[in-house]
């Protein structure tokens, strides 16, 4: 084994950056990202399924839930944070920065929830703003700090796809 | 008794309703949201504070992570599921109809993977297209069925926050303890 | 007889930079002990000389020595550890009131540290006595420490899933707090302290802290499902304990909104009027209690539940900037006036200037115009009522 930064195999990054580099196949295969969302059977509970991985989703009981787990807008933003988080370790061990600590805040602010409801049709149900602050504790100056942050927003899947327009296609079957 | 469709007491739920178009001050509590990503401490490995719930979001072992649980990109296709699939049932129960089963696929496509890797700058490491599967089981008709999906679909917050360009506020702050 | 309305302080002030430094290297393990509290005793001779020229009569050493008002105590009882949130998150049960107060502070769960009991405790040094014979020394006025409260230091550091394996239930923990602090009480007033002021800022938060979602860091298990009049009842029965007939020093406990940040949105509200039943029930001499900022309520609670005790009557906010006027204060002792006879009250700010270490509330320059402004207001007040 080679040298470790921030619990990463220098050796076997880069040879995952070759790597994608070059196999066109695995390039298609991380570019395709699958999901199953199934009801539980009763009220606002839903198990999702992913890869090997499955959890809870739910609603807090101020919204009538059972709070068995995140709401879908919570998981949105702790998406975004996640991702950034992992850009930033990517390209902090890239530039071989120690990284001590890191840690992100997240702040979404819906735009009009009433509409979700069906009881307004002003605005948007969805997220108008988010607020993502990123705490980092490592041995680097502020200006290598400011170069992994902007290359890593710069870089996010999840941000890049937040601040996008995505084509949703939506299909509906009904199964007897 | 109380009535319970699709589990939830309809006396609950009306109450909630009429809650939400008096209480300003209830609406904007909940017309913002929170979460706390830390680092784990190693590889891509990271937990999740939501409330009082806690996860783990890590990456495949294809892409050097630990696959402690699943990744960013795939949370967002969740959310998304999850978002659907909860006004669904929300407008089902105002309506009323009773549901047996409900399950949504969806699948996501990346429009260019390798910016992120800082391997490429042509496109965005985005998702440029999400497809959304939904499958019902339920003593109705296709018509209610469509309107029920139709509405759930326009109402998403999620599908909403994916469809519009959402302003992000990156900062970012060293820490010396 | 002493003269009447005394003014005193609730204990801290704010800390000067190089104090702050000598702090950081301490805890680095870049200074020794000695190193430090070498440094520190220059800026406690700062603080008396503020306090002194500012007209108090009843001083502290501005608990320059402590890194806050109760987690010092870690470097001094051995089983208390301090550990930062992000190590603790995981079995708090309450994560939601930590996420509130990590936004309100703005700062990384990494970054703030709490004392968290992950042993049996037992005191390894005296936790205040050395800082009371400092000041003793060096100041001819009385003198005031403040140490935690039984209640505050147990629900700090107590936390499911660490310190169960120790105190199974937290009021097993609390006897040990209590006798700790009992024999501490009472080493102070044998080497001569005046006023000894436990600190139960946490009371407020059982009563006030899980509607609001706002909590305090020195909460890390109380969660919302806790009856608050059963915990008010544990913690005035833990406190009598820790007290229970102590003579020779007067004795007060101190009840805030919390005080870590300059921004008055942050701390808690509500007035003291459901705890009043609680503290009656305290058997100490005197209450320290805020009445300065609007989040107080007003003194009138005091109508229904006339008292003998003395008030510690907070009447300058310590988190402002501007400085309150001696009449403001005046006005303010008057209407305390009508629920307390003049030889029941001293003058207070509502809290301290610097409770913690790294974010101070105020410069020491406002800190000290506003203590003048109280011993101004202070020597009205004599002649009026003398």
């Amino acid at each position: 084994m080679g040298k470790v930064i921030n619990g990463l195999d220098i050796e076997s990054l880069s040879s995952l950056l070759d790597e994608a580099r070059k196999n066109k196949e695995l390039v298609q295969k991380i570019s395709k990202w699958y999901a199953r969302v199934r009801w539980a059977g009763t009220g606002f509970t839903f198990n999702s399924y992913v890869r090997n991985h499955s959890f809870t989703i739910s609603e807090p009981s101020e919204l009538g839930g059972p709070d068995k787990g995140p709401n879908a807008v919570e998981y949105v933003i702790s998406a975004l944070g996640a991702c950034y988080l992992t850009g930033f370790i990517l390209n902090a061990t890239k530039r071989g920065v120690n990284i001590k600590n890191l840690e992100i805040a997240l702040e979404g602010e819906i735009d009009n929830i009433l509409v979700f409801l069906g009881i307004s049709n002003e605005g948007h149900p969805g997220y108008r703003k988010v607020i993502a602050k990123a705490y980092v504790e490592a041995d680097c100056d502020e200006k290598t700090l400011k170069e992994i942050w902007e290359e890593t927003v710069r870089t996010s899947p999840v941000g890049n796809t937040l601040a996008r327009n995505v084509e949703i296609v939506p299909q509906l079957s009904l199964i007897k | 008794m109380a009535t319970v469709v699709n589990g939830i007491k309809l006396e609950d739920f009306n109450a909630l309703h009429e809650e939400l178009k008096r209480n300003a001050e209830f609406v904007s509590k909940i017309h913002k949201w929170n979460a706390r990503i830390r680092w784990a401490g190693s590889g891509f490995n990271f937990t999740s504070y939501v409330r009082n719930h806690k996860f783990t979001i890590s990456e495949p072992s294809d892409i050097g992570g630990a696959d402690s649980g699943p990744s960013a990109h795939e949370l967002i296709l969740t959310a998304l599921g999850a978002c659907y699939s909860t006004g669904f049932i929300y407008n089902a129960t105002k309506r009323n109809i009773q549901i047996k089963n409900f399950e949504v696929a969806i699948e996501g496509e990346i429009d260019d993977i390798l910016v992120f890797f800082g391997l490429s700058d042509k496109g965005h490491p985005g998702y440029k297209k999400i497809v959304v599967k939904a499958y019902v089981e339920a003593d109705a008709d296709e018509k209610t069925i469509k309107e029920i999906w139709e509405a759930a679909v326009k109402g998403s917050p999620v599908g909403n926050t994916l469809q519009r360009g959402v302003e992000i506020v990156p900062q970012v702050s060293l820490v010396r303890k | 007889m002493s003269a009447l309305f005394p003014v005193t302080v609730v204990g801290s002030w704010p800390r000067p930079k190089w104090l702050l430094d000598a702090l950081r290297k301490k805890r680095e393990g870049k200074i020794s002990e000695e190193e430090f509290q070498a440094i520190a005793d220059e800026a406690v001779l700062i603080a008396i000389k503020y306090q002194e020229d500012a007209g108090v009569d009843i001083i502290s050493d501005g608990e320059q020595r402590r890194d806050n008002f109760y987690s010092f105590v870690a470097d001094k009882i051995e089983g208390i550890e301090l550990k930062t949130v992000a190590e603790f998150m995981d079995f708090a049960e309450d994560k939601s009131a930590f996420e509130a107060l990590l936004r309100k502070l703005d700062v990384p769960a990494f970054a703030i540290r709490s004392p968290i009991v992950t042993n049996y405790i037992h005191k390894r040094i005296p936790l205040a006595l050395n800082e009371a014979k400092f000041l003793k020394e060096h100041t001819n006025k009385k003198i005031k420490v403040a140490l935690p409260g039984p209640y505050l230091l147990t629900r700090s550091s107590w936390i499911k899933g660490i310190s169960d394996k120790y105190y199974k239930k937290k009021e097993d923990l609390a006897e040990e707090f209590s006798k700790i602090l009992r024999e501490e009480i009472i080493l102070l007033r044998d080497a001569g302290v005046d006023f000894v002021q436990l600190d139960e800022p946490v009371l407020m938060e059982v009563l006030y802290g899980p509607e609001l979602s706002v909590q305090t860091f020195m909460c890390a298990a109380l969660t919302a499902k806790e009856n608050p009049r059963d915990e008010l009842s544990f913690a005035v029965d833990i406190l009598n304990k820790t007290v229970q007939g102590i003579t020779g020093v007067k004795l007060g406990v101190h009840i805030c909104r919390g005080n870590w940040s300059k921004s008055e949105e942050a701390q808690l509200k509500g007035d003291y009027y459901p705890l009043l039943p609680f503290l009656l029930d305290m058997k100490v001499n005197q209450y320290v209690l805020e009445f300065a900022t609007k989040r107080a309520g007003s003194i009138d609670v005091f109508k229904d539940y006339p008292t003998e005790k003395e008030l510690g009557l907070g009447v300058v906010n310590p988190k402002t900037d501007e400085i309150e006027r001696p009449e403001d204060i005046i006005s303010l002792v008057k209407k305390a006036l009508n629920y307390f006879r003049p030889e029941q009250i001293y003058l207070n700010p509502d809290c301290g200037f610097g409770t913690f270490a790294e974010s101070p509330v105020n410069t020491p320059k406002i800190s000290f115009l506003k203590l003048k402004s109280i011993s101004k207001a202070a020597s009205v007040l004599r002649k009026e009522y003398s």
